[in-house]
């Protein structure tokens, strides 16, 4: 199973091998860890690992698991929609909201070649400006937001298509 | 209540609004509780559910959910104010804390602001004439003028050097704030500046300062009553920083020598003197090897004031409800061991501090001895994009710093928040480091020791092999019902959020 971490491009190759009992044995990229699991009553466990006792709760939701480990919170989703934009030469064929927020600034229009990393939208929430930029050349195909809009959590902003002058056909980098 | 019954109380408060949301909201009506006042909360649409709302007297909607149209408009706060028979407002900080027609217009509408006077805060709140005062009183600011004039700036900015930094004369909390590196960027700078300054505060004013290398945030609370008493609660160090807004502050401050101690405040005293200031106050300095220089005066409490707090045995909130009962302020007890917070925010600190959003799920919340936790989550409560992302203040005290700190490292390892992004294993790392164990403390500490920071590998494949384990549906195989009873999902509203998540041990 491949997964992305929010955020982060990078496929994470990952499966469960075997379960006997709370002893589970996971492979991650090319290597394998066994994990000890013990639910606790609060919904969550503790997950032990190479000595390691890690207290961790987790949740699923449509589109996403969210996972807690310690202090640290993690986001992953499933790759495979991502890589199949990457095999048509595009990291993303939409560009959408990574929170809800206003759309403070369009700065790309229908039909302009943008490259990757040039900033698309400014979109504003939390007090905080945030730039969302193109992961890859690309052609702007629809602008779907104006400057000023109110935009939900994962709302498209702009759909792209692939650049005409690129031929990105470069695997995703992997972690694990 | 008895304790805050004081002599030199001339009036006799009842009702106070809390003009503000989250954990100071909480924290504010606390204090009013132990005072003996009801308390009046008021919320936007967006906040109806929030945890200030709950714990409240009463409480009023007044607006929705744009800042703009609820915590921000004086007329809608003032109006609740009047339905709710409150004889008090407190204006926590941010929002309306630092408007003087909002201190004005409570005056006007006979309830007592607490806070400083209106005149006090317009004068200390215009960066330009705050250090005008600094000036007159003595107190040493850091080189600068006005840039009213291109051609005046840039003679002056040849004689002082570069690098400089240009503010708005309205500005505050670092905004409206960038760095010139070289007399070619000036004319720049200084234009877009300005246009920011306009556009963000109304107010196109700007001046230059000289831009310190290497210094240290430190900043002295104070406390000043209406009879013309003014005492100093000791400093904060604020210096871990990460574009200009402060994440981690902590009480005394680290190898400050006792002299240049008596010096800052010494300084800000006059300051608040000159400034006629009432109520609790903070000046902020920064200090680069045997100099100080004045900064600003956050004329409102501050977000770390329980820093002081612990340190010193008291309550700051009630000192500012005696300080506008007419109350005089009392000798501050003599200050003892030492007090560290750090700021937890709705953010992704592996991906450039992106704000988050969601709805708590799951909070493990730290414990023990000498560890507080001001926080209004709670699970099921929501992280929306409509106000800043400040989810709680993490605050350990101990005998001296490392113990504070060892318990703070703790009580992050402790802390766990599942549904909302944020950067508390981050400030785990940071306290736990040994640059910060060694307090090499100045405003550039997080670009020097933790730019690019990554969450430690070990906890990365813990986070995998949960996600793994999730995804292969496993979980509620491995896990009995008894030991995790059914969590969230068969809940009602306001619980509606939780029906999208399925935590371990739900059933399927």
């Amino acid at each position: 199973m491949k997964l992305t971490r929010a955020g982060d491009l990078r496929e994470i190759d990952a499966e469960v091998i075997s379960r006997d009992g709370s002893t589970i044995r996971v492979r991650i990229g090319d290597r394998e860890l066994a994990a000890e699991f013990t639910p606790n009553a609060d919904g969550g466990g503790i997950l032990a690992i190479g000595g390691r006792r890690y207290p961790v709760f987790v949740a699923r939701r449509k589109d996403s698991i969210l996972v807690s480990v310690g202090p640290a919170s993690f986001e992953f989703k499933p790759a495979e929609a991502a890589s199949r934009r990457r095999a048509r030469g595009l990291a993303a064929a939409e560009i959408t909201a990574p929170m809800p927020g206003k759309v403070l600034k369009v700065l790309v229009r229908d039909g302009d070649l943008v490259e990757a990393g040039q900033p698309l939208v400014v979109i504003e929430a939390m007090k905080m400006e945030t730039t969302l930029a193109a992961e890859s050349a690309a052609l702007v195909k629809h602008v779907r937001v104006e400057e000023g809009q109110m935009v939900d959590h994962g709302a498209v902003l702009i759909e792209l298509s692939p650049s005409p002058a690129s031929s990105v056909r470069e695997s995703a980098p992997r972690v694990g | 209540m008895l304790v805050f019954s004081d002599e030199s109380m001339e009036r006799r408060l009842t009702k106070l609004l809390i003009a503000n949301r989250g954990e100071i909201a909480l924290r504010i009506i606390r204090s009013a509780r132990l005072f003996g006042l009801k308390t009046v909360a008021v919320y936007s649409a967006a906040d109806a559910n929030s945890a200030h709302v709950g714990a409240a007297d009463e409480a009023i909607a007044i607006g929705p959910a744009e800042a703009a149209k609820s915590y921000l408009d004086i007329a809608a706060i003032i109006a609740a104010a009047k339905q709710s028979g409150a004889d008090a407002i407190h204006p926590g900080y941010g929002f309306l804390s630092e408007r003087p027609e909002f201190a004005q217009a409570a005056a006007d509408a006979q309830i007592v602001f607490v806070g400083p006077r209106p005149e006090v805060m317009a004068a200390l709140g215009d960066k330009v004439a705050a250090r005008r005062i600094a000036v007159a009183a003595g107190v040493p600011v850091v080189p600068g003028i006005e840039a009213a004039e291109i051609s005046a700036t840039r003679e002056y900015a040849a004689l002082v050097g570069y690098p400089l930094v240009v503010k708005a004369a309205a500005g505050g909390g670092g905004r409206g704030m960038r760095v010139v590196a070289e007399a070619a960027q000036l004319e720049s700078a200084l234009g877009a500046a300005a246009r920011e300054a306009a556009a963000a505060f109304g107010d196109g004013r700007i001046f230059v300062e000289k831009y310190l290398a290497h210094p240290r945030h430190i900043e002295i609370q104070f406390l000043g009553d209406n009879h013309g008493a003014v005492v100093a609660l000791g400093e904060r160090d604020c210096s871990i920083q990460r574009r200009h807004q402060k994440i981690i502050e902590e009480s005394p401050a680290p190898g400050l020598t006792g002299e240049m101690r008596a010096k800052i405040i010494d300084a800000a005293l006059k300051l608040a003197r000159a400034a006629h200031y009432s109520n609790a106050g903070t000046a902020e300095f920064l200090v680069e090897g045997d100099n100080f220089y004045f900064l600003e005066v956050n004329a409102r409490l501050q977000v770390e004031h329980p820093v002081t707090e612990m340190r010193f045995g008291c309550d700051l909130v009630c000192e500012q409800l005696r300080i506008a009962s007419g109350g005089k302020v009392p000798e501050p007890a003599a200050p003892r061991g030492a007090a560290i917070e750090c700021r937890i925010n709705a953010e992704d600190p592996e991906h450039d501090f992106r704000p988050a959003t969601g709805t708590v799920l799951h909070l493990s919340v730290p414990g023990g001895p000498g560890v507080r936790f001001d926080s209004h989550l709670a699970r099921g409560a929501e992280v929306t994009p409509w106000y800043d992302g400040l989810l709680g203040k993490l605050v350990c005290y101990g005998a001296n710093r490392e113990e504070a700190r060892g318990r703070l490292v703790n009580a992050l390892d402790e802390f766990a928040l599942l549904g909302v992004m944020n950067n508390a294993a981050y400030l785990r790392d940071i306290v736990a480091s040994a640059q910060f164990r060694d307090a090499k403390l100045s405003t550039h500490f997080i670009d020097s020791f933790f730019s690019g920071w990554e969450i430690g590998k070990s906890e990365i494949d813990a986070a995998i092999v949960a996600a793994a384990i999730t995804a292969d549906g496993a979980m509620g195989d491995g896990t009995s019902e008894d030991a995790a009873p059914r969590a969230g999902a068969e809940r009602r509203s306001p619980w509606e959020g939780l029906k999208n998540f399925e935590l371990w041990g739900s059933q399927r």
